[in-house]
């Protein structure tokens, strides 16, 4: 479970994040969609350790991120936009510098590694140097490196962008297999049909704020809208508690802790 | 520094840089090839130098036009065993060009106006030239100012004057060094390459583990590892020091190699290094390039991209450069305070090393402490410095 709240972070005069509540369930799919800026990505490293915390707190699998970062880092896996690999080496080498660092013996992260590449498709790059490869081969290297330590949750930033169909659908099925294997899995995405397809539960975001939060059904009914598309539209421009539109208000969650 | 190291995690950290480096094929063949190769370029070309000022000394030639014009002049020349040769017919030119000795020019009327008196003699040369002209005039204005005081004396007492009279000082010459220790003083170079050679030659390394990760966007994914950022800086830097002194070591053994293999024989007076003098080139250097190491990691860490970082290291290794040039040309004197001064006192103490000095421990200890403070604070100043959010996702 990843329990985020009241979450606060500035940059200079711009609050990138400004109260962010919500929680993704254990062994769920959680979704975070929205529009540029909007603070995903803010929140995801805050939820990741790597950006302090302003004000507000979040604890992954019951460990206060602020209190002990390490911890959380050792039972969660993080991918950002940040996908560099190290040119000079192979995928295999390049995923165990970060399987060693953990201290993870090299039986066990060669069977990681072995299970990863069956699932997305990457045996015959394995043991080729990374100077060349294609955004998806990275992308696939870089999604191993994190998750090699096998973490129960997994935080994923806009994994699926700039991607071509073939290596995104590899990553959707890679993504539904984490949670068969018990995986609390949280990532962002502003393509809706992506999260609707994948994720059990959807959060919307928007100016720093969580502006809506359920499933996709509910999103919709919400919303008042047909297509997703719309609700999307309509739940990312919710400001400050102002609502736009006509729904039953008790079901949207805006600036107050989800349930 | 706080927490405790993971020190299994430096080991990962110091491995992978290694190889990871090691496989930059082109740069670090460059580099150890350059390392190995300076130490016989120095050494030879230093040779070279000296015993061609050695030999220019010991020539005792004079270039003339038309000596048969002054038969005294000759005559005296004769007897002080130079040997008079006519220069090339455009010496003027060839001087200019810092092609010719310097050339003394005889005209038709000498022998008509000494008899009278006083002659005339021309001296051509060209002052800017240093390596030509410039050093064969000093000979000929001593060959002439003894010739000169001669005649004097010789015409003083026949007509009974004492010479003392115009004599008031008489100057005799006792220069202890040979030419050979002139030229020696240009082996501040030795000492100069090797430190100059040994931060220089890990920048690239250094720059890499640091703007280079964050241009390649692998830094933030590292530093999500849980493991302390102390222990990925150690890593970096065991790296960047095992580089460095590979890199002092290929350098030493340069030198050794070839004072062994080539017969220098004039160097071979100068320098003929001792194992001791060996240790005490390892003892500065050794502690040097880790140390400044550390401190063009630290400042490339502040590059987004490779190149960017490459220029903020560069003013560092100008500043270091130009270091021992201002001391030769302000004609610093050796002063215990330079040991404060990293390169500099680096350089003032290996230099007395050359010169076959024995110096005491604290000459080591001084530059060793400099050495050890530079590393440690680079080091927690980076520490602190990938803490911070510019850092890790400032990238270009």
């Amino acid at each position: 479970m990843i329990e985020v709240r009241e979450l606060k972070k500035k940059f200079g005069d711009v609050h990138a994040v400004n109260g962010v509540s919500f929680t993704a369930k254990s062994g769920a799919i959680t979704g975070l969609l929205g529009p540029n800026g909007a603070g995903k990505t803010t929140t995801i490293r805050m939820i990741g350790t790597l950006v302090s915390i302003d004000v507000g707190s979040v604890s992954v699998n019951g460990i206060d991120a602020a209190r002990d970062p390490e911890a959380v880092r050792q039972t969660s896996g993080l991918l950002t936009d940040a996908r560099g690999l190290y040119t000079r080496m192979t995928a295999r080498e390049n995923i165990r510098y970060y399987a060693d660092m953990r201290g993870i013996d090299r039986t066990k992260s060669d069977r990681t590694i072995a299970r990863f590449a069956d699932w997305l498709d990457m045996g015959e790059i394995l043991d080729r140097r990374t100077e060349g490869f294609s955004q998806g081969e990275r992308m696939k290297v870089a999604i191993t490196r994190a998750l090699v330590h096998e973490p129960t949750h997994v935080i994923l930033d806009e994994p699926t962008n700039g991607l071509d169909v073939m290596t995104t659908r590899a990553l959707r099925e890679l993504i539904k297999r984490l949670k068969a294997e018990g995986c609390t899995v949280m990532f962002s995405s502003h393509i809706m049909q992506e999260v609707a397809a994948l994720c059990d539960e959807i959060i919307i975001i928007s100016h720093g704020r969580v502006t809506a939060q359920g499933t996709t059904e509910e999103l919709l009914a919400m919303s008042a809208k047909n297509s997703l598309e719309d609700a999307f539209v309509a739940l990312a421009e919710i400001e400050n508690h102002h609502m736009t539109f006509d729904t039953p208000t008790s079901t949207i969650n805006t600036n107050k802790e989800a349930a | 520094m706080g927490k405790s190291v993971n020190f299994a995690a430096v080991l990962t950290v110091w491995k992978k840089e290694l190889i990871d480096h090691l496989r930059d094929r082109r740069t670090v063949l460059m580099v150890f090839m350059l390392s190995v190769l300076m130490g016989p370029l120095l050494l030879v070309g230093l040779s070279y130098f000296i015993s061609n000022v050695e030999e220019k000394a010991e020539k005792k030639e004079v270039f003339i036009v038309d000596v048969s014009n002054a038969p005294p002049l000759a005559n005296f020349l004769a007897r002080q065993d130079f040997t008079v040769k006519d220069p090339k017919p455009d010496f003027r030119d060839l001087i200019k060009e810092g092609k010719h000795d310097a050339v003394l020019v005889v005209s038709p009327e000498f022998a008509e106006k000494f008899a009278t008196g006083s002659a005339e003699v021309e001296l051509v040369y060209d002052d800017t030239r240093q390596n030509a002209s410039a050093q064969s005039i000093g000979v000929l204005r001593q060959v002439l100012r003894a010739f000169n005081s001669e005649v004097t004396a010789q015409r003083l007492m026949a007509r009974g004057v004492s010479p003392g009279i115009v004599r008031v000082v008489e100057v005799r010459n006792t220069n202890l060094g040979t030419p050979a220790q002139r030229a020696a003083a240009l082996m501040f170079i030795i000492p100069w390459m090797a430190l100059f050679a040994g931060i220089s030659g890990c920048t690239s390394v250094a720059i890499d583990m640091t703007a280079g990760e964050r241009e390649r966007g692998s830094l933030e994914p590292l530093l999500l590892n849980p493991i302390d950022r102390l222990s990925i800086v150690l890593g970096k830097w065991a790296a960047v020091a095992t580089y460095a002194v590979t890199i002092v070591v290929l350098i030493l053994a340069g030198f050794a190699v070839t004072l062994v293999l080539i017969p220098l024989p004039k160097l071979a007076s100068l320098i003929s290094l001792s194992a001791m003098q060996y240790v005490s080139f390892a003892a500065l250097l050794f502690p040097f390039a880790p140390a400044i190491g550390a401190l063009q990691m630290l400042i490339a860490t502040y590059g987004r991209s490779f190149k960017e970082a490459q220029t903020y290291v560069s003013y560092l290794i100008f500043v270091f450069s130009f270091v021992p040039v201002i001391a030769q040309f302000s004609q610093l004197k050796d002063a215990d305070w330079q040991l404060l001064v990293p390169m500099l006192g680096q350089m003032m103490v290996l230099n007395r090393v050359l010169r076959g000095e024995t110096l005491g421990m604290i000459y080591f200890v001084v530059p060793l402490i400099v050495c050890a403070v530079i590393a440690t604070v680079s080091i927690f100043l980076l520490n602190k410095l990938l803490q911070k959010e510019k850092i890790i996702f400032g990238r270009s």
